[in-house]
């Protein structure tokens, strides 16, 4: 029997960190006690900036906003006006809101590898706050249903004039519910964790979110119950998401677009981003907050395939699409065509396709790529500048065809190519340094590793020797 | 994204003026007659099998006792850009250099994928070899192919008649001349409802009834190209409409 | 918990391989049984060939209808294959390990089996090789590459080479297995088979990495297969409800659906007649059927938005053939019962634990989602042409013959009867995977309760 080959080699305290060689090491184990009050202290860490960088990103949220209240006050009534910050809405719901889908699939298929990344993954869905603040302007200009007296084409059918308004706002704010509690109920140790070991405002705050933690079996048997309900829920509300922006916010305002794979299009972009930024967080975790002990080739290489399928997958939806409209030859056929590829934002879309997808296959395909911090993040970089020329040339385009036009079968003369002007660049950059700065100030609450996970991942994996080579061997509870 | 065509010495089409067709059905029967379509009998209608490779839709218009009926006159057309042409696997339809879309019996294999794609539903399928009574053995054009059971078949715009008259006149060293080739069934309607032409002749008469304010294709959203052109009803009870379904 | 279950090699050997060694006696009277219904069919297609496809019930426009159906139906069903096989394998689930080998070998034969239906349904099939295999190049004519029906050979042949090599592959270990256990002739065909296996280190990597190489590139071929059968409908402006951009996808998952709930009622099948209770346990099924339960409503997720974009654009046409598929009778019972058995009763019954591990129900449950699925198609392709284009003149019905039903039922028997057929000759469940999983079975102890665990290598 295989036991009986396998000697236990596992050394807790002969740790040399991670190696970049091409032959993958086996991790090392980890002293507990290391890791709670390690991961504990990198919630306490100045040394590397976090604050300095805290302000300089408070700053750039604060002139996004004051940029946007300019904006909503200076009103002209021309939606083309807001396309770039729709757009910048669609990105960043993309990018960071499918991150916790990352953590929460593979969690529910009981992936080991997955656990010391599963808690940064889940921080990024905060950025749901930052995106219900910025819809705000959109929905003020999203056109009614009814316009000039007849019902434009949408979803909502016969529904209530403000129906698309509404149920973006109420899908929102279900979402940073959903949010909040997957963030607790995926922490609730590592706030008694904090309790524990922590000092200050923190150990308060910790002590009140951990509800009376104290490990017992019922309790753990509840978080798991309330780990997979917000999971669910937050993974439901986030797919309905998805399908009402894609759809009220870009498809229903372009007339002829009729494009039923559109919301699945743009929910498989959304988790390839959602990759990448887990993959470039735990990239910066590894790098300025030294917790290159827990983070190992093994979770880049495992979040590096799954971007190489997603990137594929992108190119697949893409294709699917676009095949039925080229074969197709009708009039609405050649307008998505004409206007959304070969049309005014040609060169977005062209530098799209190659970010999001062409460069990204050919960069990522390679294993040694993969097994390579660097080469993992390059590769994830890559496909976050592609979404977000992808969201780009689609939201830009939609907003830009004027609401009188709204009732064609389908657009004959197509709007010009509307540039970004100095507001939009800032409300931009004021919406990207937003989200970085919740995610990093939750990080000075939660550790950014999760302590628990970390410290299942140990209990449950032993290097071991088996013949004359190594492998591990990892647990499987049910 | 039309495919840009060289400019060729004929470009057949047909004009349809709704507004004389008297829903007669003599074209029917003469194009059933010169290209040696199978009898329609009670199976065929029964099955919903029938072939004719021109028919005249009837629609009922408003409520008894105010009732009108409409005819529109459907036969294959021609279309420039035409969906049943790239879907064929074995090139058994394609588009000629004279406008012509154009079937090729013996190539036809019977995937019927040219029906599917076809708007108009002008494309037929022969689910059974055609056999006509004794008495009609004689009555064959012998100059259009009697086609075989499994293969696709449609208006061809008297393609037999078209060779003819083209040939004819190279022999003469001329140009084809408007009004000197007929198909069947604008030979046999006896309103002139149908007319057909040669549209790069600028002078011919179709080129001109297409210059019509009336003019109009069928389904034009699907950018299919038609040269088939019609011309819409005049009503008096209401301003001129297209009522083609 | 599940408590690993350790069996000797000895007795997964003489279990597992009494398909060949000892044929049951069920064996011989239901592959004559059968192989009667076979030839009945094989004797129908005949008919069919010889007077014409007026022996269907198809008219105009309704050209194409119950064959191009369960054509789509059995590509579907090949899914099942490479979905286990590849990429459970590739993602390292454990559990696929049983049923790797029957879900491969569904793959080839319901490809085959797909194969004829397009061709019988042509009208004169005697010719189509033409388009498969361009002989005619005296006139210079190639097939049109613009054709979808290009496209689908292309892709079916390749995906039948790709899983045929892969099924090989995957027998050949237990090819020499066999080989070792036989006399006579049975010894030379095996050993004609096993290409000189002994099963050396350098033969077990080879293997090894054939197999995950061939998954990877089997993988896109997956893909394509169904997108392209989807592309021949997707690419018809014509035809309300064929345009649509989400085909491709929808296709694909539907398939998978469809191929594992098919590899459900094998397995329930397997373990029923050759007694394999020790080696298809109710884990396995657990296990699908959680995956099928994601699966299906992914697949739910797919039809939602199909509906929902067919009437977003409200034109009349569209609209008209929406109310024939959903609230006409007899579509709408069909309808009704696609939604049912498709995902209402089957998923309603698998999120229950309790079911999960009955196999019966899962055998039962897994029939039901192929009876929707089979509906699914049949509702996609046919009220389409039915309701073709707003030339209500030309709206017609179909009803299907008794020839073109008894073709259908003549398909189940075919791949059945060919299944069977190969059972007496291979083990359907593989041997060595068995062993391997018993190998890369472990238990870790922490604390004071012991875990299973797995082996994993370090690549």
């Amino acid at each position: 029997m295989a036991s009986e080959a396998i000697h236990s080699g596992a050394h807790a305290d002969a740790h040399e960190g991670a190696h970049e060689e091409e032959h993958h090491e086996l991790p090392e184990r980890v002293d507990p006690d290391v890791i709670t009050s390690e991961l504990v202290g990198t919630t306490e860490a100045n040394g590397s900036g976090v604050r300095t960088w805290a302000w300089i990103l408070g700053i750039l949220t604060l002139v996004g906003v004051v940029a946007t209240g300019v904006k909503i006050v200076a009103e002209s009534g021309d939606q083309a006006e807001w396309g770039y910050t729709a757009a910048i809405v669609a990105f960043l719901f993309s990018a960071f809101g499918g991150a916790p889908l990352v953590a929460i699939a593979p969690t529910l298929a009981k992936a080991n590898w997955v656990r010391p990344v599963a808690r940064f993954a889940a921080l990024c869905s905060l950025v749901s706050i930052v995106c219900t603040i910025w819809m705000i302007p959109l929905i003020l200009n999203l056109p009614m249903l009814v316009v000039d007296g007849a019902r434009r084409r949408s979803i909502w059918f016969e529904g209530p004039d403000i129906s698309p308004h509404l149920w973006a706002l109420v899908g929102m704010l279900t979402l940073i519910i959903c949010a909040l509690g997957l963030i607790w109920a995926y922490g609730l140790p590592d706030f008694a964790a904090m309790r524990d070991h922590s000092t200050g405002w923190k150990q308060r705050f910790g002590g009140w979110m951990a509800r009376g933690w104290i490990g017992s079996t019922v309790q753990w048997r509840t978080m798991r119950m309330r780990i997979g309900m917000m999971g669910t829920l937050y993974f439901f509300t986030f797919v309905f998401i998805h399908f009402i922006i894609s759809t009220d916010f870009a498809m229903s305002l372009v007339p002829g677009w009729r494009d039923a794979i559109f919301p699945m299009y743009h929910a498989i972009s959304s988790i390839q981003a959602g990759l990448a930024v887990t993959v470039i967080g735990i990239w910066a975790a590894r790098k300025y907050l030294g917790l290159d002990k827990y983070l190992h080739l093994d979770q880049f290489w495992s979040i590096g395939r799954l971007m190489f399928a997603f990137t594929l997958l992108w190119g697949y939806f893409f294709i699917s699409a676009f095949i039925v409209f080229w074969y197709g030859r009708s009039g609405s056929d050649k307008m998505w065509i004409d206007f959304l590829i070969l049309g005014p934002y040609f060169w977005v879309f062209i530098a799209a396709v190659v970010f999001i997808w062409f460069t990204p296959w050919w960069w990522l395909i390679w294993n040694r790529v993969r097994r390579s911090y660097n080469g993992t993040a390059i590769g994830a970089g890559l496909i976050l500048l592609g979404v977000f020329l992808d969201r780009v040339r689609l939201y830009v385009a939609a907003w830009s065809v004027p609401e009188d036009r709204i009732h064609e079968r389908f657009l004959t003369k197509y709007p010009s190519a509307v540039y970004p002007d100095v507001m939009d660049i800032l409300i931009m950059i004021g919406a990207v340094a937003a989200t970085v700065l919740l995610v990093l100030l939750s990080t000075r609450v939660l550790p950014i590793l999760s302590v628990w996970d970390v410290q299942q991942f140990n209990l449950l994996y032993r290097p071991v020797e088996y013949m004359k080579t190594k492998v591990s061997l990892i647990g499987k509870p049910d | 994204m039309t495919l840009q065509r060289e400019k060729r010495d004929y470009s057949w089409g047909m004009v349809v003026d709704v507004d004389k067709c008297t829903g007669c059905q003599a074209c029917v029967l003469a194009c059933q007659a010169e290209n040696n379509v199978p009898l329609n009998l009670q199976d065929r209608f029964e099955r919903a099998r029938v072939m004719s490779w021109i028919r005249v839709e009837r629609y009922w218009e408003g409520e008894f006792p105010d009732v009108k009926a409409r005819f529109i006159p459907i036969m294959c057309q021609h279309c420039e850009n035409a969906p049943c042409e790239p879907v064929c696997p074995v090139f058994a339809t394609y588009h000629n250099n004279e406008g012509l879309n154009v079937q090729v019996y013996n190539r036809c294999v019977g995937t019927r994928y040219c029906a599917n794609g076809c708007p108009y539903i002008v494309r037929f399928f022969n689910y059974w070899e055609p056999v006509w009574p004794e008495a009609f053995r004689n009555h064959l054009n012998p100059d259009v192919t009697v086609r075989s059971r499994g293969i696709m078949e449609k208006c061809s715009f008297c393609i037999q008649r078209i060779r003819r008259g083209v040939r004819n006149a190279e022999r003469e060293g001329r140009n084809v001349v408007d009004g000197e080739i007929q198909t069947a069934c604008t030979q046999a309607c006896p309103t002139d409802a149908l007319v057909f032409g040669n549209f790069n002749d600028e002078d011919s008469k179709v080129s001109k009834m297409k210059k019509d304010d009336r003019h109009y294709t069928l389904l034009p959203h699907l950018e299919t190209d038609p040269n088939v052109v019609y011309l819409a009803q005049i009503d008096t009870d209401r301003s001129a409409g297209k009522s083609h379904g | 918990m599940q408590q690993r279950r350790t069996i000797d090699q000895i007795h997964t050997n003489r279990v597992l391989l009494n398909g060949q060694l000892d044929t049951p006696k069920w064996w011989a009277p239901t592959v004559i049984g059968l192989g009667i219904i076979v030839a009945i069919g094989f004797f129908l297609i005949g008919i069919m060939v010889n007077k014409g496809l007026g022996v269907t019930g198809l008219s105009r426009p309704v050209y194409w209808g119950l064959f191009i159906t369960t054509f789509v139906f059995w590509v579907g069903i090949s899914h099942a294959g490479i979905m286990i096989s590849a990429i459970l394998r590739l993602s390292q689930a454990e559990w696929r390990r049983p049923v790797t080998r029957a879900a491969e070998l569904l793959t080839v034969f319901s490809l085959l089996t797909a194969l004829l239906f397009p061709l019988m349904h042509a009208g004169r099939p005697w010719r189509i090789i033409y388009y498969i295999l361009p002989y005619d190049f005296a006139r210079g004519i190639m097939p049109n590459v613009r054709s979808p029906l290009i496209w689908d050979p292309v892709a079916i042949s390749t995906y039948l080479t790709g899983s045929t090599l892969f099924l090989y592959i995957a027998l050949l270990p237990d090819l020499g297995n066999l080989r070792d256990r036989t006399s006579g002739w049975q010894k030379a065909f095996y050993t004609i088979l096993a290409l000189g296996w002994r099963g050396n280190p350098r033969q077990w990597k080879l293997q090894t990495v054939g197999g995950i190489l061939l998954s990877a590139l089997m993988l896109p071929i997956f893909v394509s297969v169904h997108s392209i059968v989807s592309w021949d409908f997707a690419v018809t402006p014509a035809v309300e409800g064929w345009h649509s951009t989400i085909f491709a996808p929808y296709f694909v998952i539907g398939a998978v659906h469809s191929g594992v709930s098919a590899v459900v009622t094998m397995m329930a099948l397997m373990r029923w007649l050759w007694k394999w209770e020790d080696f298809i346990r109710p884990e396995h099924f657990d296990a699908l059927a959680r995956l099928l339960i994601v699966v299906a409503t992914g697949w739910l997720a797919f039809t939602f938005l199909e509906l929902i974009f067919a009437v977003y654009g409200l034109d009349a046409p569209e609209l008209a053939l929406r109310e024939l598929q959903i609230f006409q009778w007899p579509w709408n019972i069909l309808f009704i019962t696609f939604v049912f058995t498709g995902y209402i009763i089957p998923v309603g019954m698998w999120v229950q634990k309790r079911v999960r591990n009955n196999i019966a129900l899962m055998f039962w449950s897994s029939l039901f989602v192929n009876i929707g699925m089979w509906l699914e198609r049949f509702l996609i392709i046919v009220p389409g042409l039915a309701r073709k284009t707003p030339f209500v003149y030309t709206w017609e019905a179909y009803r299907p013959s008794g020839l073109e039903w008894f073709i259908l039922f003549w398909s189940l028997a075919w791949v059945t009867f060919l299944m069977l057929l190969f059972s007496r000759f291979f083990p359907l469940v593989p041997l060595f995977e068995q062993k391997e999983s018993q190998t890369f079975g472990d238990s870790i102890k922490i604390g004071r309760v012991r875990v299973p665990a797995i082996v994993r290598e370090a690549d």
